[in-house]
C-alpha cells in the first residue's frame, strides 16, 4: 500500500518544529560552563563552592583532559572559561582567535608517584626503585595519563625518560584518558602504581587509598598552568574568572600542592 | 450482472471469462492451483491481472486497455474469506458495522443487528470472534460482506473449515438467504458435490483457464472434454472408435470390441472419448424381471462393492475388457437382495441416453 | 545522585520517543506491507545503528555537526550555537541511534496481522488510513509500545555516542550515563553506584515489559 504523502509530510514538519523547540532555550546559558583540566577535580570543586557561598552565583564545572577540551573548543563547544594544565594549549587557542586574551598563569603543577595500599613498589620519587621493579618483575602495570593530549601524561613520559626506563616500561603502561582516570587505574588494584598530579594525590579521598612521593622538578619540563576567558564569555564568567585570581582561590590551590605562579619562572 | 474477463501470464496464468446474472450463484470449481481464488481476488480488487475487464452492474472496476483499476476499498464488493478474516478486536456487531461506511453512523448498530439476525445470530452480537464457533464466525463473515450493500458477493471456499453437520446447515441457510439476495454471487469451491448443490451454474477451471460453463447437471452429465470429466470426478471415462452410424444417424461405438448404441453423433472412424454417469448404469436385477430389451448390455464380474452408509459403490469388470471397470452405485438393500458382492457375476445396461460422446482423444 | 543529569536523560528519552513514534508507525508499516525496490536497503539501514560501534557513529556525527559541514554551519547560522555540545545535537544523535529499536518491533507487530484481515478491511470499504486506524493499530499497538519503551530505555543508557558528540556539559549534555562515568573518575563511588542501580532497575523493567507485550501480540493474533 503506498504511503499517503500528506500525513507523512505533516508529521515531518511537526517533528522538525518540535525538534527545534525541544530542550533548553537561549543561546546564552545563564550559568557559565568552566572547562577544567582533570587535575583540578577536587580543588576547583571547593573553589566553586566557596564562590557560590560568597556571591550566590553558580558555575557549571566539567573536567577532562586539557588537549580534549582544546579540540572541543575549536569545534565550537560552548565553554566560557578554560583552565588548562599546560599553557601551550592556551597559546595555540589565543593565536587562532578563540580566546579573549592571552589568559593568566594560575599555578605550577607537580607530578607524584602514587602507590596503592600493598604495592610491591617503594616510595621513591626518583623512580630508581621503579627501574629496579621493572627489571626484577615486581611491576606488571603502571598508569599514566595519555601523553598525546594530557599534560600530566606528557610530564610523566618525560620523567620516565629522565629515569631512562621509558622504552622498557612501554609494554606495562595503562593510559588514562585524563590524569583523573590515570589515578583511577593506579589505585583500582589493577596496577602497581602510577604517575599522577600532586593535586589529586593530596585530595583526601585519594590520599586515603595509597601513598605518594613527589617527583623532582628536574625530571620534567614545568607544568605552567594557564587559564583564559574564551571569546564569547559572559559577564558572569568574567566574574568567576576574577575570583580565581583572588586570595581564597589561591589558598585552596596551595593546599592542593599547586605552587603559586610566581614561585618559579 | 457481473462480467469477468481476466488475463495474466504468470506466475499464476489466467484466461478466464464468464458472467454472473443478478441473483444467480455461480460456482468456480477446479483443482488446487487452478486460479479460482486468484480470480475471486481479482474481482474484489485485491489483485491486479495484466489484462482483462471486470464490471459489476454497469460499474467498470477494472479495464486493462483503458488503464482503469479501482482498488478494493473503492469497489462495492462483499467478500467472504476462507478463514473468515474477522477483526479479532471487534464484536460481531462492530465487525458488521465496519462495512457500513455508506450508512449514517447513528443507523449502523441497528442495521448491523438486523443483518446478524438475518443470518441467525441474534443474541450473539456482543461476542468477539474468539468466543464464536466456526459456523457462527462464518455467518458473521457473510453478514459483514452483505453489510457493504455489494454489487457482487464473493465467497472463497467458505465452508471448507467447517465440520460436515454445520456445513449441511449452512448450505440450507445460504439457500434460504439467496431468496433475498439480488446481487450476483460467485462461490469458489473444490468440492463438486457442494457446487452441484448450491450453484445455478458451474464454471470449471484449470490453470486459470475456463474449460466449461453450464448448469451443474449439464456439466456433470455432458462434460465438454475428457479433461473436464476427470476434473469433475466422472469415473466412467473410456476411449472408443466410432463405427458406421445407425439408421437414425446416431453414432455406434466400438468399445474394446463391444458395440454400443448411443444418442450422440460422431464421425465414422473417429477416435473418441465417452462417459456415462453412475445413474445411467442400470443393474440387471434378479428380483425384478426385465422389461423390454436391455440397452447396451455388459456382463462381468463384480470387483469391488464398498458400502458407504446406505449406498454400495460397485466396480464391475466387463468380460470383454476386464481392465476397464464400470462404476456405479446401488441402494444397500437392492445390492443385498440381488446378492451383489465381490466375485459374483452381474450384468448391467448402459442407458444410451446417458452415454455422452466427446470429440477426439484429449479434446 | 545527579538529579540534573537524570532529568536531562529523561527529557532526552522523552523527546526521542515522541519524535520517533510517527516513524515507528509509518516506516514499520511500510516495511511490513510494502514490496518496493530498495526495501532490502532500507531494512539494512534501519538495522545499521544496532551493529555499528557507537564511536563510529559518534565520529561521523561529530563530522556532520562540526561548523565546517553544511548541517553544522546551517544550524549555527539559524540558532547561533553549534549543533555539537547542545541538547539538540544529542537528540539528533539519539534519534539515529534508536531507529532500529523504534522500527523493528513495530514492523514485527504489523507483520503479525494476517494479510486476509487487512484485505477484509479493504473489502469493507476502508481506505489505507482508515485501515491503519481501525484495524492495524488496534492489533499492532503492543509492538509499537514495545518499540517506544525500548527506545526510551536505550536512550537512558546511551554513552559512547553522547560522549563523542556531547561534551558532558551539565544541564545541557551531561546525561546520567556520563554522570556515572564522571563520578567514577572523581572517586565518588557512592554516587556512581546509586545512579547505576537506578539505570539497572529501569533496564530490567523495560525487558520485563517488552516480554509481556510480545506475549500479548502473539496471543491476540495466533
Amino acid at each position: 500500500m503506498p504511503l499517503p504523502a500528506a500525513p507523512l509530510r505533516r508529521a515531518l514538519i511537526a517533528a522538525l518544529a518540535a525538534f527545534a523547540l525541544a530542550g533548553p532555550a537561549a543561546a546564552q546559558s545563564p550559568t557559565p560552563v568552566i572547562a577544567a583540566a582533570a587535575d583540578l577535580q577536587f580543588a576547583l570543586a571547593e573553589i566553586a563552592a566557596a564562590y557560590t557561598a560568597e556571591t550566590g552565583e553558580t558555575v557549571r564545572l566539567t573536567f577532562g583532559s586539557t588537549g580534549n577540551f582544546a579540540r572541543q573548543i575549536r569545534a565550537g563547544a560552548p565553554f566560557e572559561v578554560y583552565m588548562a594544565a599546560d599553557e601551550a594549549f592556551v597559546a595555540a587557542l589565543h593565536r587562532d582567535g578563540f580566546t579573549r586574551d592571552a589568559g593568566d598563569l594560575y599555578a605550577l603543577g607537580r607530578v607524584a608517584l602514587m602507590l596503592p595500599q600493598g604495592s610491591p613498589l617503594e616510595m621513591d620519587g626518583t623512580l630508581a626503585d621503579l627501574a629496579a621493579a621493572l627489571a626484577d618483575g615486581r611491576l606488571n602495570r603502571f598508569a599514566i595519563a595519555n601523553p598525546e593530549h594530557a599534560p600530566y601524561g606528557m610530564r610523566a613520559q618525560e620523567a620516565l625518560q629522565s629515569a631512562g626506563i621509558w622504552e622498557a616500561i612501554q609494554p606495562k603502561l595503562v593510559l588514562g584518558e585524563n590524569v583523573s582516570q590515570a589515578a583511577q587505574f593506579a589505585l583500582s588494584g589493577g596496577a602497581e602504581g602510577g604517575i599522577i598530579a600532586l593535586s589529586l594525590a593530596l585530595a583526601p579521598t585519594i590520599a586515603a587509598q595509597g601513598t605518594h612521593a613527589l617527583i623532582p622538578e628536574s625530571m620534567h619540563s614545568p607544568l605552567r598552568q594557564r587559564m583564559v576567558l574564551l571569546r564569547d564569555a559572559s559577564p558572569a564568567a568574567a566574574r568567576f574568572y576574577a575570583y580565581l585570581s583572588g586570595e581564597t582561590a589561591r589558598a585552596t590551590l596551595r593546599r592542593y600542592g599547586f605552587l603559586p605562579p610566581g614561585a618559579a619562572m | 450482472m457481473l462480467e469477468v474477463d481476466l488475463r495474466a501470464d504468470g506466475p499464476i496464468p489466467l484466461a478466464a471469462r464468464f458472467s454472473v446474472a443478478a441473483g444467480e450463484l455461480v460456482a468456480l470449481v477446479g483443482p488446487s492451483g487452478s486460479g479460482k481464488s486468484t480470480i475471486l481476488r481479482a474481482i474484489a480488487g485485491l489483485a491486479r491481472p495484466s489484462g482483462g475487464r471486470v464490471a459489476a452492474q454497469g460499474e467498470v472496476w477494472f479495464d486493462a486497455d483503458r488503464g482503469v483499476f479501482l482498488p478494493a476499498h473503492r469497489r462495492a464488493v462483499g467478500m467472504v474469506f476462507q478463514s473468515y478474516a474477522l477483526f479479532p478486536h471487534m464484536s460481531a456487531r462492530d465487525n458488521v458495522a465496519a462495512a457500513m461506511g455508506h450508512v449514517p453512523r447513528a443507523a449502523r448498530p441497528a442495521q448491523a443487528q438486523a443483518l446478524l439476525a438475518m443470518v441467525n445470530l441474534a443474541g450473539l452480537e456482543d461476542r468477539r470472534p474468539a468466543q464464536l464457533s466456526g459456523g457462527q464466525q462464518q455467518r458473521v463473515a457473510v453478514a459483514r460482506a452483505l453489510a457493504r450493500a455489494p454489487r457482487a458477493l464473493l465467497m472463497d471456499e467458505p465452508f471448507s473449515a467447517v465440520d460436515r453437520a454445520t456445513r449441511e446447515r449452512l448450505y440450507r441457510e445460504i439457500a434460504e438467504l439467496r431468496a433475498r439476495l439480488t446481487m450476483p454471487v460467485a462461490l469458489v469451491t473444490h468440492d463438486m458435490d457442494e457446487a452441484a448443490r448450491l450453484a445455478d451454474r458451474l464454471v470449471v477451471l484449470r490453470e486459470g483457464r475456463t474449460l466449461q460453463e453450464g448448469a451443474p447437471q449439464a456439466v456433470l452429465t455432458r462434460p465438454a472434454s475428457p479433461e473436464v470429466a476427470r476434473l469433475i470426478g466422472v469415473r466412467n471415462l473410456f476411449e472408443a472408435t466410432a463405427l458406421a452410424p445407425d439408421a437414425e444417424g446416431f453414432a455406434r461405438l466400438d468399445w474394446a470390441g463391444l458395440t454400443l448404441e448411443t444418442r450422440a453423433r460422431a464421425a465414422h472412424g473417429a477416435r473418441v472419448h465417452w462417459v456415462i454417469p453412475d445413474g445411467y448404469v442400470a443393474l440387471h436385477r434378479r428380483d425384478r424381471p426385465s422389461r423390454g430389451e436391455h440397452e447396451n448390455p455388459v456382463s462381468g464380474v463384480v470387483a469391488e462393492a464398498l458400502t458407504l452408509g446406505q449406498t454400495v459403490q460397485i466396480a464391475l469388470r466387463p468380460d470383454h475388457a476386464p481392465q476397464l471397470p464400470l462404476h456405479f452405485s446401488l441402494p444397500l438393500r437392492v445390492a443385498q437382495r440381488n446378492g451383489v458382492a465381490p466375485g459374483v457375476r452381474a450384468a448391467v445396461s448402459l442407458i444410451a441416453e446417458g452415454l455422452h460422446v466427446m470429440g477426439g482423444p484429449g479434446a | 545522585m545527579d538529579w540534573q543529569a537524570l532529568w536531562l536523560s529523561l527529557r532526552l528519552a522523552f523527546w526521542t520517543v515522541a519524535l520517533l513514534l510517527p516513524l515507528s508507525i509509518f516506516l514499520g508499516r511500510r516495511l511490513a506491507y510494502g514490496a518496493f525496490r530498495g526495501k532490502g536497503l532500507v531494512e539494512a539501514l534501519v538495522t545499521l545503528p544496532l551493529v555499528l560501534p557507537p564511536t563510529v557513529l559518534g565520529f561521523y556525527l561529530l563530522v556532520a555537526f562540526s561548523a565546517q559541514s553544511p548541517l553544522g554551519a546551517l544550524w549555527r547560522e539559524m540558532f547561533g550555537q553549534p549543533l555539537a555540545f547542545s541538547f539538540q545535537g544529542l537528540l539528533l544523535a539519539s534519534l539515529i541511534v534508536n531507529i532500529p529499536f523504534a522500527v523493528q518491533p513495530a514492523q514485527r507487530a504489523f507483520e503479525a496481522i494476517a494479510p486476509e484481515v487487512r484485505e477484509a478491511a479493504a473489502c469493507c470499504g476502508m481506505g489505507p488510513l482508515r485501515r491503519l486506524w481501525s484495524v492495524e493499530l488496534p492489533l499492532a499497538w503492543p509492538g509499537v509500545l514495545t518499540a517506544m519503551v525500548l527506545s526510551f530505555a536505550h536512550t537512558l543508557g546511551e554513552f559512547g555516542v553522547v560522549l563523542m558528540v556531547g561534551g558532558a556539559i551539565p544541564g545541557e549534555t551531561k546525561t546520567v550515563a556520563i554522570a556515572i562515568y564522571d563520578r567514577v573518575q572523581a572517586f565518588d563511588g557512592a554516587a556512581a553506584a546509586q545512579m547505576s542501580l537506578a539505570l539497572l532497575a529501569i533496564s530490567l523493567g523495560t525487558i520485563a515489559f517488552s516480554f509481556a507485550m510480545s506475549r500479548r501480540v502473539g496471543r491476540r493474533l495466533g
